[in-house]
């Protein structure tokens, strides 16, 4: 049974690896073929007015994915090592504290964030990386407290009777069994982060919003639909992607 | 020997000699009022602002604010017993010194009379609010006294009225605008929360049968349960995008509050239809076959047991939905919807940076009244018997 | 009464209950046993049509219970099971009210009848009406779960392994009050379990099934004493004759008229020692157990009350409507060859013997004899 069980789900993992690496192959060609987008959009909107956003969307698109990895990137890169060395016993004593803040940031709508970065540091995409990198924070500190908190005592302990060190423990015992709940926290960073990247296309920061924007002021369906379509596409391909790495980093909890 | 000091002595929270994280708090504070800027000075809306430091620009209350701040580092070093109110006495005190400092430094930069010219708050005085409300919260965990708790709360609103009234922090540049504004945001706050109530209603209504029928059925439940998911994963600016093409072709407005309530509807969908899914499919079975074994008809079941055996999460599906949807409206807002989020997208398209603090600050207190709000509604409509118990209660 | 005839359940090709014909008569208790997964539970849902048969009939005093509509013949049939299935956003009243609210009760009948079915299950009313289940140990909340089934006095109770998750010491407490309570209120019950003591001790009848078919329904004696195929033989173990006791009350075989003093009255002590009566039991003034003599271990010249055993009622004695195999094994790790019996509060009623025990579980009437002790008079003035 239990061997079954890992077969089946290698299999589904392979199927799974397969498909989003072929979407990505197929989105990133379309992307590419401007000549192919702007004739399927004329076939939809015609010509009465130029429905095709000037701006090519693989200028956009690298725009828009270049901001969401890099807050992402950073967000990991803080949020990680927060979420566990307030874990750890160095940490402790700044647990709830930070556990209150990170509960109290996810009450802020990310607009909010957005609007108050641009305050202190005006238009472009720094700003807006940054608001997104604050905000993806909470998601992440969060998901990893909770997923390091959810590791049984008694695994920890048996771990620490064979003999193992604290550094070995974490990276062994816990890190792996949280890793669901902790990708879950990215998976809503991440997601987070390319919704409001698209609003933040009007501070400036460029990327896919822009056409949306752009055509709701001007009245042009052709650029809203081209941009709505790519970005949704886009963040389903990042949620596949993270779901994807979730059966390989963390197959137990992706498990049926 | 060795081994009793290791055990760990975590029982209390001041057991240790130095309260770390409250004393971090009060070092974050004393680092944004000495090395950032605390106000920005623009004579007029075009000319670049003028950043000041706490010392050059609040006069004796910027004094005041880094001795109180260094007070509370000395109550995060305080014995048990004292420390838990040192350390709100520090925290109050120095939030009071903050916004004096503030009233102060635009006082004194503002030139008498009708002027365009503006002070508005920096990186610094912001970064020493997050400080002290670190000092605050930590005040509140090691005194474990609501009597203190509420005294605290209660200082500090009486600090900010004074500071707007006799302290001229009603002369910063947000307070400015928003007397420039009042009834237009005032209108705009209404409708933002109409949209809101409104969406989160809608999807409500939809939403919880959706999810006791997904609970019931394993195909919907393979249908509705991805499907809100994806609705979900597309970014709200998009969804509405997505939308446009259907409303069009229905004859429907593209812009205005009709797109805006679908839009806000459908991304409402998912923390209620979910919650509501688990909640209900996550019913004790030893629970079900009780009922059923009394006699409950499927009906009676689900109203009598499984609905509220759901409840705790149906209302945090509600509670996520509510705050999720005050952000989304605001989104909404850039496809014609009046609301807050009106105020921002004008901020931005002006570069009028406080148009935008006075549309987004609001919808943080909207999303915290919602927040607090639903657990409070949570706390009265939800069985004692399965109501996580509060700390207080277990220590009790 | 209810009858199963010839009742079947299938699932897929596999047969969970085939062909089961039983009769369980009015103010009975019938016990069903066997192996896990041999289709008890199955079974038991079948009558409550929480499970309805491949085929056959279910006769609940005569009337067809597939022509029943399923609630209403729940709302009259209790249901206890093993996970209890308190309803945990209820209180205990709450809970116990469940099913006179179904049938639209007056609040007051319902406080009232809430009240008197936990003081029934041992439970204070005013401690525990408002505790949340949450707030139960294991064993109360069996108690308010078998009050719950009580709750509209259904003429018939199924219980499914009521007693199987708590302690052996609190199950056996559970059981003693099972019995008691039905000795009162004589529901026609069917009882699941897979613990053979248990179904000796409370079954009127028996049955015994494996992998869906019936193997054997009788009598706990019946059963015992003549067990039909080597399956029934083997599944109530070699020990049958130990298992008999499980059903023999202590106060069957309990003799009377021991030899009684007062622990405080030395001469008294010494007068009944002297006498021909092996055992002197002591008491307090209040005719409490505090310990015996056994005269024939006694040194010439010290005196008696120095010889004592001084013992604790509650370990070194029975009740009397516990079982004798319980007041056997008590015996055996004592090392006693006889032991008090005691009431609630520790008043000494009389004692019993090894040998009587031996006589019992050999088959003999010794239960049904007359148990006055004729070996030893009554000396030493009762305990007075
Ligand atoms: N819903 C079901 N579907 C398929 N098989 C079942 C189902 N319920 C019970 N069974 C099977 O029927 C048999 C009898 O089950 P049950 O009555 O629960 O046994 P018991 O209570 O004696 O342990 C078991 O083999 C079990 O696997
Ligand atoms: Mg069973």
């Amino acid at each position: 049974m239990e061997a079954a069980a890992t077969l089946a789900h290698a299999r589904r993992r392979m199927i799974a690896t397969t498909g989003i690496v072929l979407a990505v192959v197929i989105f990133f060609a379309i992307v590419a073929n401007q000549a192919l987008v702007a004739s399927m959009l004329i076939a939809v909107f015609g010509t009465a007015r130029d429905p095709v956003f000037p701006t090519p969307l693989l200028d956009l698109t690298p725009q828009h994915i270049a901001i969401v990895i890099v807050s992402s990137a950073l967000t990991i890169a803080v949020g990680l090592p927060l979420g566990i060395w307030v874990t750890r016993e160095s940490g402790r004593d700044f647990r709830d504290v930070v556990s209150a803040g990170v509960d109290f940031g996810q009450v802020f709508p990310p607009i909010a964030v957005l609007a108050v970065m641009f305050s202190a540091w005006g238009l472009g995409p720094a700003p807006a990386i940054l608001a997104l990198f604050l905000y993806g924070l909470f998601p992440v500190v969060s998901g990893t407290v909770a997923g390091l908190e959810a590791v049984p005592p008694e695994v920890i302990d048996a771990a620490r009777g064979m003999g193992m060190g604290n550094w070995r423990i974490l990276f062994v015992v816990e890190l792996p069994l949280a890793m669901g709940v902790m990708l879950a926290g990215i998976r809503t960073s991440v997601i987070v982060n390319v919704g409001t990247a698209t609003v933040a296309a009007a501070t400036g920061a460029g990327g896919l919003g822009l056409p949306i924007f752009t055509g709701i002021s001007t009245e042009n369906i052709g650029y809203v639909v081209e941009g709505a379509v790519t970005v949704s596409v886009l963040a389903l391909l990042f949620d596949g992607a993270i779901a994807v790495l979730a059966m390989w980093l963390a197959p137990e909890s992706s498990l049926d | 020997m060795a081994i009793a000091s290791a055990m760990p002595s975590e029982s209390y929270p001041s057991a240790k000699v130095v309260d770390r994280a409250a004393s971090a708090g009060a070092v974050v504070a004393l680092a944004g009022c000495l090395l950032l800027p605390f106000v920005e000075f623009r004579p007029n809306r075009i000319v670049d602002g003028r950043l000041l430091h706490l010392l050059q620009c609040a006069g004796v209350w910027g004094w005041v604010l880094l001795a109180v701040l260094l007070l509370s580092l000395g109550a995060a070093l305080l014995p048990g017993r004292y420390r838990g109110r040192g350390l709100l006495a520090g925290a109050v005190l120095s939030f009071g010194a903050l916004l004096f400092a503030l009233g102060s430094a635009t006082t004194k930069l503002m030139p008498a009379g009708d002027t365009p010219a503006r002070v508005s708050i920096a990186g610094g005085a912001w970064i020493a609010l997050v400080g002290i409300a670190m000092i605050w919260f930590q005040g509140n965990r090691v005194a474990r006294s609501h009597k203190a708790s509420a005294a605290a709360a209660l200082t500090g609103t009486a600090l900010l009225v004074a500071a707007w009234w006799f302290g001229g922090l009603s002369q910063l540049s947000l307070a400015v605008e928003y007397r420039a504004q009042a009834d237009t945001f005032w209108q705009l706050t209404y409708s933002h929360v109409l949209l809101v109530l409104g969406g989160t209603l809608i999807a409500t209504v939809i939403g919880i049968p959706l999810g006791i029928v997904a609970a019931r059925s394993g195909f919907a439940r393979a249908v509705a349960i991805p499907v809100v998911g994806i609705i979900q994963t597309i970014p709200s600016l998009a969804l509405y995008g997505l939308l446009v093409i259907p409303l069009a072709a229905l004859g429907l407005p593209t812009l205005g509050t009709v797109p805006a309530l679908i839009a806000l509807t459908l991304y409402a969908l998912l923390p209620i239809v979910r919650n509501t899914f688990l909640g209900v499919s996550g019913v004790d079975a030893s629970s079900i076959d009780a009922g059923l074994g009394m006699g409950m008809s499927r009906r009676q079941l689900l109203w009598r047991v499984e609905f509220p055996l759901a409840l705790p999460l149906v209302l945090e599906g509600l509670r996520a939905a509510l705050v999720l949807t005050i952000g989304i409206a605001a989104v909404m807002a850039i496809a014609g919807a009046q609301d807050l989020g009106t105020l921002i997208f004008l901020g931005w398209g002006s570069i009028a940076v406080d148009l935008v603090l006075l549309g987004a600050i609001p919808m943080v207190v909207l999303s915290i009244i919602a927040d607090q709000g639903m657990r409070a509604l949570e706390s009265v409509v939800v069985s004692p018997g399965i109501r996580i118990p509060r700390e207080e209660e277990l220590s009790a | 009464m209810i009858s199963l005839e010839h009742v079947t359940k299938r699932y897929g090709d596999r047969m969970a209950v085939d062909d089961l014909s039983i009769e369980i008569d009015d103010g009975d208790v019938a016990v069903l046993i066997g192996p896990s997964g041999c289709g008890k539970t199955t079974t038991l849902r079948m009558i409550n049509r929480l499970i309805e048969p491949t085929s056959g009939r279910i006769l609940i005093d005569g009337t067809d219970a597939a022509t029943l509509k399923p609630e209403e013949l729940r709302q009259h049939i209790g249901y206890a099971i093993q996970s209890v299935g308190l309803f945990p956003h209820l209180t205990v009243a709450e809970n116990i009210a469940t099913v006179p609210k179904l049938l639209g009760w007056k609040t007051a009948r319902i406080v009232s009848r809430c009240e008197e079915l936990l003081a029934l299950v041992g439970l204070d009313p005013a401690q525990y009406s408002r505790k949340y289940p949450r707030q139960l140990s294991g064993g109360e909340a069996q108690r308010v779960g078998v009050a719950r089934a009580l709750a509209a006095d259904p003429p018939i109770l199924l219980m499914d392994e009521p007693f199987g998750a708590v302690d052996p010491l609190n199950r056996d407490r559970l059981q003693g009050e099972f019995l008691r309570i039905q000795r009162d209120l004589k529901k026609t019950v069917v009882f699941v379990t897979h613990d053979v003591d248990e179904a000796i001790r409370l079954a009127d009848k028996i049955a015994l099934m494996r992998d869906g078919h019936l193997e054997q329904y009788d009598s706990p004696e019946q059963l015992l004493d003549h067990p039909e195929t080597k399956f029934v033989h083997d599944f109530v173990g070699a020990d049958a004759a130990l298992k008999r006791l499980g059903r023999v009350r202590v106060d069957s075989v309990m003799r009377t008229g021991q030899a009684t003093v007062r622990a405080d009255q030395p001469d008294a002590i010494e007068a009944a020692c002297a006498s021909e009566s092996r055992f002197v039991y002591l008491v307090d003034a209040d005719g409490v157990l505090v310990g015996w003599i056994d005269s024939r271990v006694l040194d010439r010249g010290t005196p008696a009350a120095e010889a004592a055993t001084r013992v604790d009622w509650r370990q070194a004695a029975v009740r009397p409507d516990g079982s004798l195999k319980e007041a056997l094994a008590r015996m055996l790790a004592l090392g006693y060859r006889s032991l008090p019996v005691v009431a609630a509060g520790g008043r000494l009623l009389g004692h019993v013997t090894l040998s009587d025990v031996e006589k019992t579980m050999e088959g003999g009437d010794a239960h049904l004899a007359d148990h006055t002790d004729n070996e030893a008079g009554s000396i030493g003035g009762g305990g007075e």
